[in-house]
């Protein structure tokens, strides 16, 4: 179990849960929910953001949004 | 519109990138207006739509939202129109749109709207992308089990279209039972919707259940009810956050078998990179992904200044003939003095500015309309930040190259109130097309147009100087911004990368035109009303002193033997000497002469309030060259001027930098001040604004003449 702001670039994970209340709202409105396949596409440089596949659609989250989500 | 005909008013609703505009475009042709939702500075686009003989309808296009709990401001309307019967937008009808490419996150709002109760047509979006993708669907059984009409349509091509107005106005006409609710509410929300229902009257428990989430946004409740509704919310132990999430994951465990049933997708080509990753894998790159979009804009304003250079020509020879005609055909007197010089020459003033705004748009609206405009937000969101800015920023800072009015009200995405707040404060920096006539002119004294290292123009290279001393000074003052504004709300970026698309062109002329009128409208009043005040402070003067002016000039006119224009061009300048404009002039002298500033550029300072170009035309006026208005004459002009006393020129190398340095910082455009007061709600953040860059630009033009002088 790790979060997405753990991952490598061009590595694929399943969504579990979120740590954070307000940001999971958001996420799961943009189609992200446990259970997604998610795949990091781009990490932006100097500890940027996040560039997502979910479920096939690109979505970018800034590091603290990444870290609270809780992958396989 | 004949009498029989029945007229609705249709919501059109749907996440953000779900082709919403485009299908908004194609319902309502080019019968469209912007308007203002009630209380709030969100705009509203309206359209008329004929759905069929006898029915009309007018479309309201709600901003793209992802649910009914909203992050930002312009999702924060939907919430208020949909919860509140009683609002002026408040529909008959909803038209939902989404892409059924995303088809499972798109119907989390639709089922949100379907449980308020209002009779809802779904339009399944983008159906020449499926075809690409080879997905195949029900549309039958969708409708059957999601129990509303559901019609595929094509926002490009425009495919079924008049079936979706059809089922739109069979839809108004028909008075349904309202249909069964999506959401099992648990047993906590049920008692507190029921107690919500009977204390304030609501139709319907889910918007009751609204009311329980969002009653702190709500304008329409006063302040007693928000009270009740805090209190009863406190009694049921409603916990708004974790209920969010469990009615979200409830409806997508709802509709996802739905989805599952009726969508398939091709399996073989899931790992498979698309166009779009390839492209990513250069436009998001670490090193090329910056370059690229410097290039991007280094493109956009080498075709603004290319592409608006005939444009701004023609408008500028089609004043200066209708003010010649007038002056001739009409007669001689106050009245004719007001019209050409007050009101037209205000209306050039704006007109002027309308190629050049409009070539930025158009081509920043194609970027966004591509999808690129995204992947800009996502590689500078982490710069931003450190200057307290958003990802989103960049978009703003871009526009202000044009015009800080469109510039700040695009600021309305940002959803952290503190990062819209500074983006606002900032982006009138960033140099607008109004500062290059006032650059073009004072460059000559700064550099000669001599060629260095080969290739550059010493000229061209001042000018993009003076560029980015505005960026910087933009980005610093962010820097301090963020460390004096304090703030406890959360930041977001979270924002959708979709796939790239060929830009459709009338959704770009579109949004050209509706930029473009804003512009127009809110520029034009406050230049309107500023250049009328300023030529009342020009044309007259204390007592007779003016007539007096007049008579000298006319004496020194007849001895030096001067012809006509030249006598007429020095009355001007006498003239204005004698004005209020001239007393205000002489009266700042004593403050601006640290930075090299004597009477006659004072007056320029405070006519250019109305807009920063008019420094050209009042120091035409002032040198007593009216009539033969352009950047090189005035340049020459004002080369030869030189101090009474000392006989020394008055354009030195360092007034005019202190001149150039006082343009790039002083917040010199009424127009932007009151569009941020708007914008935030109140002149403070106006006044401050006004302040710090006025400051900026004192102490920055007074240390630039004492160092050089």
């Amino acid at each position: 179990m790790t979060n997405i702001a753990a991952l490598a670039e061009r590595e694929v994970k399943k969504v579990l849960q979120f740590n954070d209340a307000k940001i999971a709202c958001k996420l799961m409105a943009m189609g992200m929910l446990p259970g997604s396949i998610i795949k990091v596409m781009r990490k932006a440089p100097m500890n940027g953001g996040f560039y997502l596949k979910v479920n096939g659609h690109g979505i970018a989250l800034r590091v603290n949004e990444a870290a609270s989500v809780i992958v396989e | 519109m004949n009498n029989n005909s029945k007229h609705f008013k249709i919501a059109l609703l749907g996440n953000p990138n779900s082709g919403k505009s485009s299908v908004f475009n194609l319902l309502t042709g080019l019968r469209q207006k912007v308007g203002n939702f009630p209380g709030v500075t969100v705009d509203k686009k309206i359209g008329h739509a004929q759905l069929k003989e006898g029915i009309s309808a007018s479309i309201i296009d709600f901003p793209g939202t992802y649910s009914l709990y909203p992050t930002s401001k312009d999702e924060t309307i939907v919430i208020n129109t949909f919860a509140n019967p009683q609002s002026e937008n408040y529909p008959d009808v909803v038209i939902y749109v989404a892409d059924i490419t995303k088809l499972e996150p798109h119907l989390l709002l639709l089922t949100q709207i379907h449980d308020l109760g209002l009779p809802t047509v779904l339009a399944l979006n983008m159906i020449d992308l499926a075809a690409k993708e080879r997905l195949t669907y029900d549309i039958e059984k969708l409708s059957k089990l999601l129990q509303i009409p559901v019609i595929p349509i094509s926002g490009r091509s425009g495919e079924n279209i008049e079936q979706l107005k059809h089922i739109a106005a069979d839809l108004c006409l028909q008075n349904s039972e309202p249909p069964k609710i999506f959401y099992r509410f648990s047993k906590k929300e049920e008692q507190l919707a029921s107690d919500l229902q009977t204390d304030f009257n609501i139709d319907n428990p889910f918007r009751a259940l609204i009311y329980a989430h969002h009653y702190d946004k709500m304008p329409f409740l006063s302040g007693l009810q928000k009270r009740q509704i805090e209190s009863l919310c406190k009694q049921h132990e409603f916990e708004s956050f974790s209920l969010q999430i469990r009615e979200t994951m409830q409806r997508y465990d709802k509709f996802t078998p739905i989805v599952r049933q009726v969508l398939q997708k091709p399996i073989d080509d899931s790992e498979k990179d698309t166009l779009t990753d390839q492209l990513d894998l250069v436009f998001t790159h670490r090193i090329f992904g910056p370059l690229i979009f410097f290039l991007f804009m280094f493109l956009v304003f080498q075709a603004i200044f290319a592409w608006s250079e005939f444009p701004m020509m023609l408008i500028e020879t089609a004043f200066g003939f209708a003010g010649q005609t007038l002056q001739n055909i009409l007669p001689e007197g106050w009245i004719t003095d007001l019209l050409t010089e007050g009101i037209l020459a205000g209306l050039g003033g704006i007109l002027i500015f309308i190629p050049q705004i409009a070539i930025l748009f158009f081509l920043i609206s194609i970027l966004e309309e591509v999808g690129y405009m995204a992947r800009a937000v996502f590689i500078f969101d982490r710069l931003m930040q450190k200057f307290g800015l958003n990802g989103r920023s960049i978009v703003a800072l871009v526009s202000g190259g044009a015009c800080a009015i469109p510039a700040i009200m695009s600021t309305r995405t940002i959803s952290n109130w503190k990062e819209r707040l500074i983006t606002i404060m900032v982006t009138p920096l960033i140099s607008c097309s109004a500062r290059i006539p006032v650059y073009t002119v004072l460059v000559g004294f700064v550099v000669p147009s001599v060629t260095v290292w080969g290739i550059f123009n010493a000229q061209g290279l001042v000018f993009t100087g003076l560029y980015l001393l505005g960026i910087v000074a933009a980005l610093v003052s962010a820097w301090v911004f963020k460390l004096i504004l304090q703030t406890e709300e959360s930041s977001f970026l979270m924002i959708e990368l979709p796939k790239y698309r060929a830009p459709m062109i009338k959704n770009v002329l579109l949004i050209v035109k509706e930029r473009v009128m804003t512009f127009t409208i809110e520029a034009g009043k406050v230049i309107m009303v500023i250049s009328i005040i300023l030529w009342v402070l020009a044309s007259y003067g204390p007592s007779n002193k003016m007539e007096l002016a007049e008579q000298n000039a006319l004496e020194v006119a007849a001895q030096k033997n001067l012809d006509e224009t030249a006598t007429a061009d020095l009355v001007a300048g006498k003239q204005i000497e004698a004005s209020f404009a001239g007393h205000l002039g002489k009266f700042i002298e004593p403050a601006i002469e640290p930075l090299g500033f004597d009477w006659k550029i004072g007056i320029a300072l405070i006519t250019s309030f109305a807009a920063r170009e008019v420094f050209v035309g009042t120091m035409a006026t002032i040198y007593s060259i009216g009539s033969q208005e352009d950047e090189y004459t005035i340049r020459d002009r004002l080369a030869k001027a030189t101090h009474p006393d000392t006989g020394l020129p008055v354009y030195t190398m360092a007034t005019s930098l202190s001149l150039l340095i006082f343009y790039v910082f002083a917040m010199q455009c009424m127009s932007t001040l009151a569009v941020v007061k708007r914008e935030t709600k109140s002149w403070k953040w106006a006044a401050i604004q006004f302040v710090y860059m006025t400051a900026m630009a004192y102490f920055g033009s007074l240390g630039v003449y004492q160092l050089l002088s």
